[in-house]
């Protein structure tokens, strides 16, 4: 028999990270209560909920932006403190937030190290910048780009979304969260980002997706777990569940196959 | 009683299984090979410089980013993809590609022709295949050596001579498609059905890798399916297995092409399968719909609830691990998820689809490409040393 080029990720037993009981605030405006969200490696784990859930709230959590005023954050079983930026992405968490933030008048691989260079201690020639961001998009599959040196301004929205999940997972991380990565594009765009969502789950990365489009997550998504008023209505298996549920979820908090009263506790797989 | 086998015959199968990983994982370090063909380093070493000196293969020091090594570093094998090659072709109903590809799978060359409504008879597919051939050998290196060729069809193809009873258009009855190509390219061409061959592709080098229970769904104007079971293709008695297309999942639907009615093409529609920029396609209609066009998110609901529907029924037979879908469904699949899922998730028994994963096929619209390549590459991945060298036809 051939070898396994890749060898499948053997299925989710543990998730690599887990919330349990999140609470966050501003001021009297109580967002988030108590929020749990478990995500799992080689699994794509879609975050959905209307606008105002709480959903970039609890990723910014996750991303260390804000810092939760309760609750616990476990990585790989242990428990950890995430106070800042630096402190997920030392775990290996990196977020792609809704606006982006890469510099147009900057190429491609200087946009994949900016603010990264010095990071980890050592420092990278042009050459060796150039080799790495060229292999980490190869071995996503990119092809669309024609070139790295490329100044980000003439990228297309899709190009530009695939741009910053490159960057996101060139440091080895072990869990990406997408904000809305396909809110803005257009129908084949949006196949071309989607299917680099799946691909980085089946490289083995652990990987959550926001999105409102419910075909983009059942497209995609393994788990679904769905936030109403800032609560956790339910964690389901996206081979367990349908469309109309989910919307149901989404804008009552409940749904009847579940019973009433389906709450945070109610499905959990 | 078959006899043991001789030395002779266990180098043979050797040399093929070397080749063959190294085909299908690309550069690959001797202690990899050594690892995972379970040989001794002498054996490797041993098939590597046969396999050198027959032009196959080349071994070269790896290229190492880091340096600072400890040890000697273990040659890397890769593949003469430069030079030993096939000619692989695909015949749609309305489209027709040539290519010139490597061993390992790199696309060398490639040409397309497309003639959208009409389509080809058998003797202009030869002309423009023929035609398309003498164009690719002039840029094939001088000391390239062609393999062999291979060709997907979007029609039935007949297991025992690779005849095509009917298909893809009206002009074709019983034609004897491999005999006339390889009359016009001057080489033994083998024969498969595209979504037979992508079914291969997904599994050796896209998203079925390492799964060995797999349908491969390809859209092009009709549905054609390919299946492994157990990592096997299921061909069928006559080699005709794998029409799901022609599955019917509405009694008193529509009209077939095939006679019959309610066939799953039929009603999954022409939307689904129509390929181009043209608003008639799940693209203008997936755009139209986001634009909140009523009719068309009508539309898309219904093409995304008959494909959910067949592939339940697919996956209640067959328990595959996974389901591919490829050509005009890649696109269909993607912007219909929600109701595709829903209705599977609705129909199918739950133990049948508890692990059952769905992708879109990672070689695109080229799968069933890549897989005539493979059908191409068999006689010499098979028996290198015999096969391999005969010099480029022409
Ligand atoms: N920094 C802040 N200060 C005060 N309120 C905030 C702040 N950030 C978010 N909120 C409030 O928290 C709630 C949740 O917002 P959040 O952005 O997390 O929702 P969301 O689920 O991401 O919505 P959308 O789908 O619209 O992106 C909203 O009511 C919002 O107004
Ligand atoms: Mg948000
Ligand atoms: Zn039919």
């Amino acid at each position: 028999m051939a070898l396994s080029p890749t060898p499948a990720p053997p299925p989710a037993s543990n998730p690599v990270l887990e919330l349990r009981g999140v609470n966050k605030s501003f001021g009297a405006v109580h967002v988030l209560r108590d929020v749990d969200l478990s995500v799992y490696e080689g699994q794509v784990t879609a975050l959905v909920g209307d606008n105002g859930a709480g959903k970039s709230t609890l990723v910014k959590c996750i991303g260390g932006i804000h810092t939760a005023d309760s609750g616990e954050y476990f990585f790989d079983g242990a428990p950890v403190t995430v106070h800042s930026p630096r402190d997920a992405s030392d775990l290996g968490v990196e977020i792609v937030y809704q606006d982006l933030a890469l510099c147009d008048n900057l190429d491609i691989v200087q946009n994949m190290f900016l603010g990264r260079e010095r990071r980890r201690g050592w420092v990278l020639d042009e050459d060796s910048m150039e080799q790495i961001a060229e292999e980490t998009l190869a071995g996503l599959s990119v092809r669309t780009v024609s070139s790295i040196r490329q100044r980000v301004s003439s990228l297309s929205g899709g190009q530009r979304q695939t741009v910053a999940i490159a960057k996101a997972v060139l440091w080895n991380s072990k869990v990406v969260v997408l904000d809305e990565p396909t809110a803005a594009l257009g129908v084949s765009q949006t196949a071309q980002v989607l299917e680099l969502v799946r691909r980085l789950a089946d490289n083995g990365l652990a990987v959550v997706l926001i999105s409102h489009n419910m075909n983009d997550v059942f497209a995609v998504a393994d788990r679904i777990a769905v936030l109403y008023l800032g609560r956790t209505a339910a964690q389901v298996n996206a081979g367990e569940i349908t469309h109309s549920q989910i919307v149901e979820l989404i804008t009552s908090g409940q749904t009847e196959a579940f019973g009433p009263g389906a709450g945070r506790n109610g499905v959990n797989r | 009683m078959r006899a043991a086998p001789t030395q002779e015959d266990i180098r043979r199968q050797n040399l093929g299984a070397l080749l063959r990983h190294v085909h299908v994982l690309g550069p690959t370090s001797r202690a990899r090979l050594t690892a995972g063909m379970g040989l001794n380093r002498s054996t490797i070493g041993a098939l590597t410089t046969e396999l050198a000196a027959a032009g196959l293969i080349v071994e070269e020091a790896p290229r190492d980013t880091s340096g600072g090594g400890r040890g000697r570093p273990s040659l890397v094998v890769r593949a003469q993809s430069q030079r030993v090659y096939v000619y692989a072709f695909t015949i749609g109903v309305d489209r027709l590609v040539a290519a010139r590809v490597g061993l390992g799978g790199v696309i060398l060359d490639r040409r397309e022709l497309q003639r959208p409504g009409s389509g080809f008879s058998p003797k202009e597919v030869a002309e423009a295949l023929g035609g398309f051939v003498a164009q690719m050998r002039l840029s094939a290196p001088h000391d390239g050596v062609c393999v062999g060729a291979g060709v997907a069809v979007c029609a039935m193809v007949r297991g025992s001579d690779g005849t095509i009873p009917e298909g893809p258009t009206q002009d074709w009855r019983n034609e004897p498609l491999g005999e006339r190509l390889s009359a016009a390219i001057g080489m033994v061409v083998m024969v498969g059905n595209d979504a037979d061959l992508g079914v291969v592709a997904e599994h050796t080098r896209g998203a079925a890798v390492g799964c060995d229970d797999v349908i491969y769904l390809h859209g092009d104007v009709c549905i054609g399916g390919g299946i492994l079971s157990a990592g096997r293709p299921v061909a069928g008695g006559d080699g005709y297995a794998g029409e799901v297309g022609h599955m019917v999942v509405n009694p008193d639907g529509r009209p077939c092409r095939c006679g019959a009615r309610g066939c799953w093409e039929a009603e999954i529609g022409e939307f689904a399968l129509t390929r181009g920029t043209a608003k008639h396609t799940i693209g203008g209609l997936a755009d139209a719909a986001a634009r909140g066009d009523h009719d068309a998110e009508e539309g898309m609901r219904r093409v995304g609830d008959w494909l959910g529907l067949g592939v339940a029924n697919l996956v209640n037979i067959l328990n595959p691990q996974m389901v591919v879908f490829g050509g005009t469904l890649r696109e269909v699949y993607l912007a219909t998820a929600a109701q595709v899922r829903s209705r599977l998730n609705r129909t199918s028994l739950s133990v049948t689809r508890e692990h059952l994963k769905l992708r879109t096929a990672a070689l695109g619209d080229d799968a069933p490409l890549y897989g005539a390549a493979e059908l191409a590459f068999a006689r010499l991945l098979d028996n290198p040393l015999e096969s391999g060298l005969a010099p480029a036809a022409g």
